[in-house]
C-alpha cells in the first residue's frame, strides 16, 4: 500500500508556524502590537545589503550635508587656483609633483589630489558635486511624488471624467523625452536668465523642475492602479457608507495604505535622478558651473588624462556608481520589506 | 582670413573643444627627451618675380604613392569654387594642389616663404601710385582637359570675385570690391546677369596682358595675386556657382576625383600639368586624400602608433595632451608651424576710456594659467605677444609697450588702477564665455582669477553661441553690456594692411574694441599711398604708435599649428605663409 503524498501531516510539517498558536503566546503578542512598517523595519535590519546601503547612502548624505566642514577640516576649497602654481603645462597639463599623485607621493593638501589643466582640488569639488547631485535629485523627487501621488489619488479614486482627463495628461507627458526637454530648455534658459547674478541657481532649479514635471507619471500610474483596487475594498466602502468625506477617505483610509508602493518608487526616482542630473551635466546642460560629478567625469573621460591619471575619472564616477547603487538596492530590500509577499 | 577650424572665427571656445578631444595612445615618450624645436617662423614676405618653371626638385624627392591627409575637427571648405575660397583649410589645399592664381609663395631653403609668379609671368607691374596693375598671363599653362588656359579665362575669373551675392564669404568682398575699380557699381556677372562680364570695365584684356585698374592705389595686389580667387575660370555656364563648387576645373598638378563636403576630397594627378609652367608647384604623389572632420584623438592614435596607415599620412593637428610624447617619438615629424595668427582681448574703447586700464587688464590677465588650463602648452601652441602684427611680418618692430613683455603681475594692475582713479574700489569688468565646453569655463576661470587679483570685479556671462555672434551683434542685449570682448585674428598676405585695418580701423566688422581715432584711420589710409618698400615698415610703425600710445586691444597670444607627418612623408615642412602642411613639396618615399 502506499502513501498519500501528500497527506494532512505533510502539508501540517511545511508551516513554520506552530500548529495551534496561543494568542496569548510571547510571539503572537510580539506581532500584534507591531505596525506595519515597524515589522518591515525589523525585516530591513535584519537584511545585510540593506543596512550596508544604507550606511553608504548615509556616508554621501553626510558628505553633502556638510560638505563645507568638510573640506574646511581638510583645508581645501572650491577657489580656483592659478593653473601654472599646480599643474604642469608642459607635463601635458598633469598636477605637478608636489600636488600628490599621479607625479609625486600622497599628500594632506589635497587628499584627492588636484585636477589637471586647472589644478582645482579634487576633494572639494567631489564633496561638493555629491551636495549639488543629492539637493538636485532629492527636490526633484520630492515634487515628482508629491504631484504623482496627488494626481494618482485623485484619479484612482474619483474616476470617470477627472480619471480620464488626468489619464490624458499623464499619458501626454509620457510622451515628452525628458533628454530633448532638457536640451531644448538649456538655451532658452540660458537667453533669458544668462545677465542675472543667480544664474547657476536658476540653472538648477529649472533642472529640478524639467526632472520633476517629467518625472512624476510613473508613481501616479503605480497609486492609480492600487488605488483602483482599494477603492473597491470593504473598510472604503464602509466609510463611505457612513459618510466619511471624500478627503478623509482619500488621506486617512487610503494614503496609509499606500505607503509601500510610494515608498518604494521614491526610492526609485532618487538614483535615477542623481543619474540623471549626472548625465545631463556630462552633455554640458543643467549644472554648468563644473561643481557636478557629471562635469568631472567630462573633463575627466580624456585618453591622456586616463591613462596618466585614472584616478581623476574614477573618484567622480566612484560616486556616481556607489551612491546609485547604494540607493537602488536599498530601495530593492524596502520594496521586498514592505511587500510580504515577495519575502525571499 | 577666415579659418574653417575655428581659429579666426570663434574665440577660444570653439578651438578649445578641439584640444578638448585629444586623446592618447600608450607610448612612453618621455617628457624630456624631445628635442629643442625650432618654430617654423616666417619672416616677413620676399619676392622673386624672376622665379621660372620648373620648380627645383625636392632633395631626395621621389615619384608615387598616396598622401592622406587628416583634417581633426576641421569641417573643410564648402566649396571648391576658386572665387568663394577664403579659408585656410580650402585655400591652403587648392592654391598648392589644384587651383593656379596670378601669383604665388614657394618655400625658400629656410622655410620662408616667397612671392613668385605663377599664372603671370612676373609679379605684375604697378603704374606709379599703384592704381594700375598688369599681369602677362603665360601661355604654356593649361586645364585638366587639355586647352590653354588664356587671358581671358582669368579675366573673367577676377570678374568673378566681384559677385558677392553668389559668393558672399569669398575674399572678393573684402579685396576686389574694395579696391577694384568701378567694382563697388558692378555686381558681379552672375547677378548682374552678364555672363561675360563686359559691363565691368575695371579689367582690360589686351593679348596676353591684363590690365586691373584700382579704385585707390592697391600695392598689394601682387599678393591679393597669390589668392585663388585671382585665378582663371572657364567662361560661361561651364563655371556657373555653384555647380562649380562641386567639381572645378583643374589647372594645377592634381585635379578633383571626387568630394564630399565635411568628408572627403581626392586629387589625383593632372596629366596636362606641365611642370615648365609652374615655378613652385611639383607633382611627387600620385595621390591626395582629405579627410575632413576627423577625430582628433583617433587621428593621434594613428598618427602615433606608426602602423601602415600613418606611414604616408599627414595630420593638420595634434591634441595638445598628446605633445609630450610626439615630441619625444617624432622628431623632426613633428612640425610647429606659425600660423600668423593673433588672438587679442578688446576691452571696449568707448567704456574703457583710460589707457591706465587697458594697461592694467593687460597686467592682470594670467597668460600662462590660461593656455594650461584651456589645453594649449604655453611656449609651442601659444606665445607670449606684444602687439597685433604677428612674428616675421613684414616690418613688424620688436617694441614693446612698457619696455618689457607685458606678463601676469597683478600688482602693476593695481596700480594702474589706482594712478586712473580706481584705487579704492574694483573696477566692473563684463565678458562672455562659451559655458558649454568645460575648458572655455576653466579658462575663463583662470580670467577672472587673475583680473580679481589685478583689481578688478569680473561679471562673466555665459552664452551658448559662439561668442563671435555676441560680439558682432550690435543689437545684441547681451553685447550691449560687455565691456570686455576678444577677436582671433590671421593675416591673409605678410603684410599689416590684412591685420590692422581689420582690427583698428573705425567701423571694420571685427573691430570688437570699438577703437576710432580718426588720426589713426587717415594714417592708415595713407599709408596705402605710400611707395611700396615704405609700407611694411610704415605699418610696423602703427602698430608701435597704436599700441604705445592708445593700447587699445590686448594681444594675448601668437598662435602656432602643429602638423603631424607620417614615416614614409618626405620633406616635412610648414607653409609660412598659410599656416598649413606645405602640400606643394611633399611626397611618399619609396
Amino acid at each position: 500500500m502506499s502513501a498519500e503524498t501528500a497527506g494532512p501531516e505533510t502539508l501540517g510539517s511545511l508551516s513554520t508556524e506552530p500548529e495551534n498558536q496561543d494568542p496569548n503566546s510571547q510571539q503572537a503578542k510580539e506581532i500584534a502590537g507591531k505596525s506595519p512598517i515597524r515589522i518591515a523595519l525589523g525585516r530591513l535590519a535584519r537584511d545585510k545589503i540593506a543596512v550596508v546601503c544604507a550606511l553608504v547612502v548615509l556616508f554621501f548624505i553626510i558628505c553633502a550635508v556638510f560638505a563645507g566642514p568638510i573640506s574646511h577640516l581638510f583645508g581645501v576649497s572650491l577657489e580656483t587656483p592659478l593653473a601654472s602654481q599646480r599643474v604642469d603645462g608642459l607635463n601635458n597639463g598633469l598636477p605637478k609633483p608636489e600636488m600628490g599623485p599621479p607625479n609625486g607621493p600622497f599628500t594632506w593638501d589635497h587628499p584627492m589630489g588636484v585636477a589637471p589643466r586647472t589644478g582645482e582640488d579634487n576633494l572639494a569639488y567631489w564633496l561638493y558635486g555629491c551636495r549639488v547631485s543629492l539637493t538636485i535629485a532629492t527636490t526633484a523627487t520630492i515634487f515628482a511624488s508629491l504631484v504623482g501621488v496627488v494626481v494618482g489619488l485623485l484619479s484612482g479614486f474619483l474616476g470617470g471624467t477627472v480619471d480620464k482627463v488626468l489619464t490624458f495628461f499623464i499619458d501626454t507627458f509620457l510622451t515628452i523625452p525628458y533628454l530633448l526637454a532638457a536640451l531644448t530648455l538649456a538655451p532658452i534658459i540660458n537667453e533669458r536668465f544668462s545677465l542675472s547674478d543667480n544664474y547657476s541657481t536658476i540653472q538648477k532649479t529649472s533642472l529640478i523642475i524639467v526632472l520633476a514635471t517629467l518625472g512624476w507619471m510613473g508613481t501616479a500610474r503605480l497609486i492609480r492602479g492600487e488605488v483602483l483596487a482599494l477603492r473597491e475594498r470593504e473598510f472604503v466602502q464602509a466609510a463611505r457608507v457612513m459618510g466619511m468625506p471624500t478627503s478623509r477617505i482619500l488621506f486617512k483610509e487610503l494614503l496609509p495604505n499606500l505607503a509601500a508602493p510610494i515608498i518604494i518608487s521614491v526610492s526609485l526616482m532618487l538614483p535615477a535622478f542623481v543619474a540623471a542630473e549626472a548625465g545631463l551635466a556630462y552633455l554640458g546642460i543643467g549644472v554648468t558651473d563644473g561643481i557636478s560629478w557629471g562635469q568631472t567625469i567630462l573633463k575627466g573621460t580624456n585618453l591622456t588624462f586616463f591613462r596618466e591619471y585614472p584616478q581623476y575619472l574614477w573618484q567622480p564616477l566612484l560616486g556616481v556608481v556607489a551612491l546609485v547603487l547604494a540607493l537602488n538596492l536599498l530601495g530593492d530590500a524596502l520594496r521586498d520589506a514592505l511587500d510580504p509577499k515577495t519575502r525571499r | 582670413m577666415k579659418r574653417n577650424k575655428p581659429l579666426a572665427l570663434v574665440a577660444g571656445a570653439a578651438l578649445l573643444t578641439l584640444a578638448a578631444c585629444g586623446g592618447g595612445s600608450s607610448d612612453d615618450g618621455g617628457s624630456d627627451s624631445g628635442a629643442d624645436r625650432k618654430f617654423g617662423g616666417q619672416e616677413g614676405g620676399t619676392k622673386d618675380a624672376e622665379r621660372q618653371g620648373p620648380a627645383a626638385d625636392v632633395e631626395g624627392a621621389t615619384a608615387g604613392g598616396t598622401i592622406t591627409v587628416y583634417l581633426p575637427g576641421d569641417p573643410g571648405p564648402d566649396t571648391l569654387d576658386p572665387t568663394g575660397g577664403w579659408s585656410v583649410t580650402g585655400n591652403s589645399i587648392q592654391q598648392a594642389l589644384t587651383s593656379r592664381s596670378l601669383t604665388q609663395y614657394a618655400r625658400d631653403e629656410e622655410g620662408q616663404p616667397v612671392l613668385v609668379p605663377d599664372l603671370a609671368t612676373d609679379l605684375g607691374t604697378p603704374n606709379d601710385d599703384y592704381t594700375e596693375w598688369t599681369f602677362t598671363i603665360r601661355d604654356d599653362a593649361t586645364w585638366e582637359d587639355g586647352k590653354p588656359v588664356t587671358a581671358e579665362e582669368v579675366a573673367f575669373g577676377i570678374c568673378r570675385s566681384l559677385d558677392s551675392e553668389a559668393f558672399p564669404s569669398g575674399p572678393g568682398t573684402e579685396y576686389s570690391k574694395n579696391y577694384f575699380d568701378g567694382a563697388a557699381d558692378y555686381e558681379g556677372p552672375y547677378t548682374a546677369k552678364d555672363p561675360k562680364c563686359d559691363k565691368w570695365d575695371g579689367i582690360s584684356v589686351d593679348g596676353q596682358d591684363i590690365t586691373i585698374k584700382m579704385a585707390k592705389p592697391f600695392p598689394d595686389m601682387d599678393y591679393w595675386g597669390a589668392f585663388m580667387a585671382m585665378g582663371p575660370a572657364p567662361l560661361g555656364n561651364a563655371s556657373k556657382p555653384p555647380n562649380y563648387g562641386q567639381k572645378p576645373l583643374a589647372n594645377g598638378p592634381y585635379k578633383v576625383e571626387s568630394y564630399k563636403p565635411n568628408e572627403e576630397l581626392v586629387l589625383v594627378k593632372n596629366d596636362q600639368w606641365s611642370a615648365d609652367s609652374d615655378p613652385a608647384r611639383h607633382q611627387y604623389a600620385d595621390e591626395f586624400i582629405f579627410k575632413f572632420n576627423q577625430d582628433q584623438a583617433k587621428v593621434d592614435e594613428i598618427m602615433l602608433s606608426g602602423n601602415s596607415d600613418s606611414q604616408t599620412a599627414v595630420s593638420t593637428g595634434l591634441g595638445s595632451d598628446k605633445y609630450n610624447d610626439a615630441n619625444g617619438q617624432l622628431g623632426e615629424r613633428l612640425v610647429q608651424q606659425t600660423s600668423q595668427c593673433v588672438s587679442t582681448l578688446t576691452p571696449d574703447y568707448t567704456k574703457i576710456t583710460d589707457i591706465n586700464i587697458r594697461k592694467a587688464l593687460a597686467y592682470a590677465y594670467p597668460y600662462e594659467d590660461v593656455w594650461i588650463a584651456g589645453g594649449e602648452v604655453p611656449g609651442v601652441t601659444r606665445i607670449p605677444a606684444n602687439s597685433v602684427m604677428p612674428p616675421g611680418m613684414a616690418g613688424k618692430k620688436e617694441f614693446q609697450v612698457d619696455g618689457a613683455q607685458i606678463t601676469y603681475d597683478p600688482e602693476k594692475s593695481k596700480e594702474l588702477l589706482a594712478e586712473a582713479g580706481y584705487g579704492d574700489k574694483p573696477y566692473p569688468i563684463t565678458m562672455v564665455y562659451y559655458e558649454v565646453d568645460p575648458l572655455a569655463k576653466a579658462t575663463q576661470d583662470q580670467i577672472t582669477k587673475g583680473y580679481e587679483a589685478g583689481g578688478f570685479k569680473v561679471k562673466a556671462i555665459p552664452v551658448q553661441e559662439s561668442p563671435y555672434n555676441v560680439w558682432l551683434d550690435p543689437d545684441n542685449k547681451v553685447n550691449k553690456t560687455l565691456n570686455l570682448r576678444g577677436v582671433n585674428w590671421c593675416s591673409d598676405w605678410p603684410s599689416g594692411s590684412t591685420m590692422i585695418p581689420a582690427l583698428l580701423k573705425t567701423g571694420a566688422v571685427y573691430n570688437t574694441a570699438q577703437f576710432s581715432e580718426p588720426a589713426i584711420d587717415d594714417e592708415m589710409d595713407a599709408i596705402a599711398t605710400m611707395p611700396l618698400d615704405e609700407q611694411a615698415d610704415a605699418w610696423g610703425a602703427l602698430d608701435e604708435k597704436i599700441m604705445t600710445e592708445y593700447f587699445p586691444i590686448i594681444p594675448t597670444a601668437f598662435r602656432n599649428d602643429l602638423f603631424v607627418f607620417g614615416e614614409k612623408v618626405g620633406n616635412p615642412t610648414g607653409d609660412g605663409s598659410i599656416g598649413a602642411p606645405n602640400y606643394k613639396d611633399l611626397y611618399v618615399m619609396q
